[in-house]
């Protein structure tokens, strides 16, 4: 087991609407692990990847990335340890004024330093990778949902994270789209040993394609391992 | 009774005053990260030439239209009333009091707010619907430098443009279409309102044009941005934006044509 790369101590938090939806609780998840995160709907998986995220802070407790702590963190300290993690959101989320290349390869422009042409080379690479067949140059508005997905996963493992972070993973998608997207997030989480994949999923079934080597549900405000 | 109007009073004076210093903050962080950080970042280049191009050229038609016909009115008005007083050598005076002091910067700024402000106002509060700002922001994007900051330098930058290329337009268009012919030779006219144009004119209307488009890109931007949750909000906060950003601009007229030709 690696270091940890993502720990919550002692982490009390509400919801938008005021409900406590972790109180006290404990996390840590380390380098080189497959973890998947199961809770029914509004238990508090999305609130985690805020907290991940350094979207919403807590109320008490610390959240640490890499080692640091993120409670505290704004601005460029804060996007700096963000683009160490890729995000893939549910319900696909993609710049819908960008066309689906430049989906793909906006973090690496952004963040990379590396010239334009480089970067939309990269991204059609990695469209390839995650197994895109449609336009590259279309809006993703119109995409279906397995291929909206597919080009979260692209834009998500560009920069190369140390973590990549799947929130309801298997939403909208198929039996073998799931086999395919998930055996191609394996195959980025097992290219390098410190690696941590998380997938957080209502119940472990719906994630069963993924198998995780580590199960963690959401329960009475905490986290208690499967 | 009493108490039911100080409060309601109170609660506008202090939304008031969070709006305005949200316009603020907006317009600050924009700024700051356009003169500090903007080298550095070709994504949101991409985003100001684009904010550009969408404002700023992709409005020459209709502006074109509307100054054509703008400067057929006002050479028309003119040359009907000044040759009574003998004053035919007024007309560049005359256009360059009407278009360049006024009509030119705040004509511009008002189809501006039409075309792109409603534009932006609505794009980014559905943008803040569809969690596209949240998935920018967990991709260690800052929405303030990504998406505000080239929206309102974009339309800074396009108003000033349009702002000139609306004059120019005005005075050459209204003269060949209405002056064309009638007592008022081409060279008369043009060495009239090159000799009415002065420092002031041309500093205050170029101040106004860059002040009304940063005045349009943050209020539109702000009003976006405050779009939560529900869907309707888009249309409601697309029309305060338009209204927000009038009414500054008028208001910003009044203050700089007081300061630059009364003061």
């Amino acid at each position: 087991m690696g270091p940890a790369l993502i720990e919550l101590k002692g982490i009390t938090c509400a919801s938008e609407d005021g409900v406590v939806l972790f109180e006290d609780a404990h996390l840590s998840l380390h380098g080189g692990e497959k973890a998947l995160i199961t809770g029914p709907p509004a238990s508090g998986k999305g609130l985690l990847l805020k907290l991940i995220a350094g979207i919403e802070r807590p109320v008490r407790g610390t959240v640490l990335l890499f080692g640091k702590d993120i409670t505290g963190l704004k601005g460029s300290e804060l996007n700096g340890l963000r683009k160490r993690i890729g995000f893939i959101l549910g319900d696909n989320i993609l710049i819908s004024n960008l066309k689906v290349v430049e989906n793909a390869a906006l973090p690496l422009i952004y963040h990379s330093g590396l010239a334009y042409r480089e970067s939309m080379e990269r991204a059609f690479k990695l469209l390839d990778i995650v197994g895109y067949r449609g336009d590259p140059w279309a809006l993703p508005g119109p995409l279906p949902p397995y291929a909206k997905k597919e080009v979260c996963v692209a834009r998500a493992i560009s920069m190369e994270p140390d973590i990549v972070v799947c929130e309801g993973f298997s939403e909208g998608l198929a039996g073998p789209e799931k086999e395919r997207l998930s055996t191609v997030l394996a195959g980025y989480h097992g290219a390098s040993p410190g690696r941590l994949l998380v997938l957080t999923a209502d119940d472990e079934s719906e994630a069963a394609f993924f198998k995780p080597d580590r199960v963690v549900r959401i329960e009475g405000r905490g986290f208690k391992e499967a | 009774m009493v108490k039911r109007a100080l409060r309601y009073l109170g609660h506008k004076v202090i939304g008031r005053a969070v709006l305005l210093h949200s316009f603020w903050r907006i317009a600050v962080v924009s700024l700051g990260s356009f003169v500090f950080r903007f080298r550095r970042n070709r994504a949101a280049a991409d985003v100001l030439l684009k904010q550009i191009y969408f404002t700023g050229f992709q409005a020459i038609p209709i502006i074109s239209w509307i100054a054509v016909i703008l400067g057929l009115v006002i050479v028309t008005q003119s040359l009907s009333i000044l040759p009574k007083v003998g004053g035919e050598h007024m007309i560049g005076e005359v256009l360059v009091w009407v278009v360049v002091r006024e009509l030119g910067p705040v004509f511009a700024a008002v189809i501006v707010i039409a075309r792109s402000g409603t534009a932006i106002a609505a794009e980014l509060g559905s943008m803040r619907i569809s969690r596209e700002i949240t998935a920018l922001e967990v991709m260690g994007i800052d929405p303030m430098r990504y998406l505000v900051m080239p929206r309102v330098i974009g339309t800074a930058v396009s108003v000033f443009i349009l702002t000139f290329y609306f004059e120019t337009v005005t005075i050459l268009g209204g003269y060949l279409l209405a002056g064309f012919g009638k007592r008022v030779a081409f060279p008369v006219y043009i060495s009239s309102v090159l000799e009415s144009m002065g420092f002031l004119e041309v500093g205050a209307s170029l101040l106004k044009s860059v002040l009304f488009g940063l005045i349009i890109g943050v209020v539109c931007s702000a009003h976006g941005l405050m779009v939560e949750k529900s869907i309707t909000r888009i249309p409601q906060e697309t029309t305060n934006a338009v209204i927000g950003s009038l009414r500054l601009v008028f208001v910003m007229d009044a203050v700089i044509t007081f300061m630059f030709f009364y003061i």
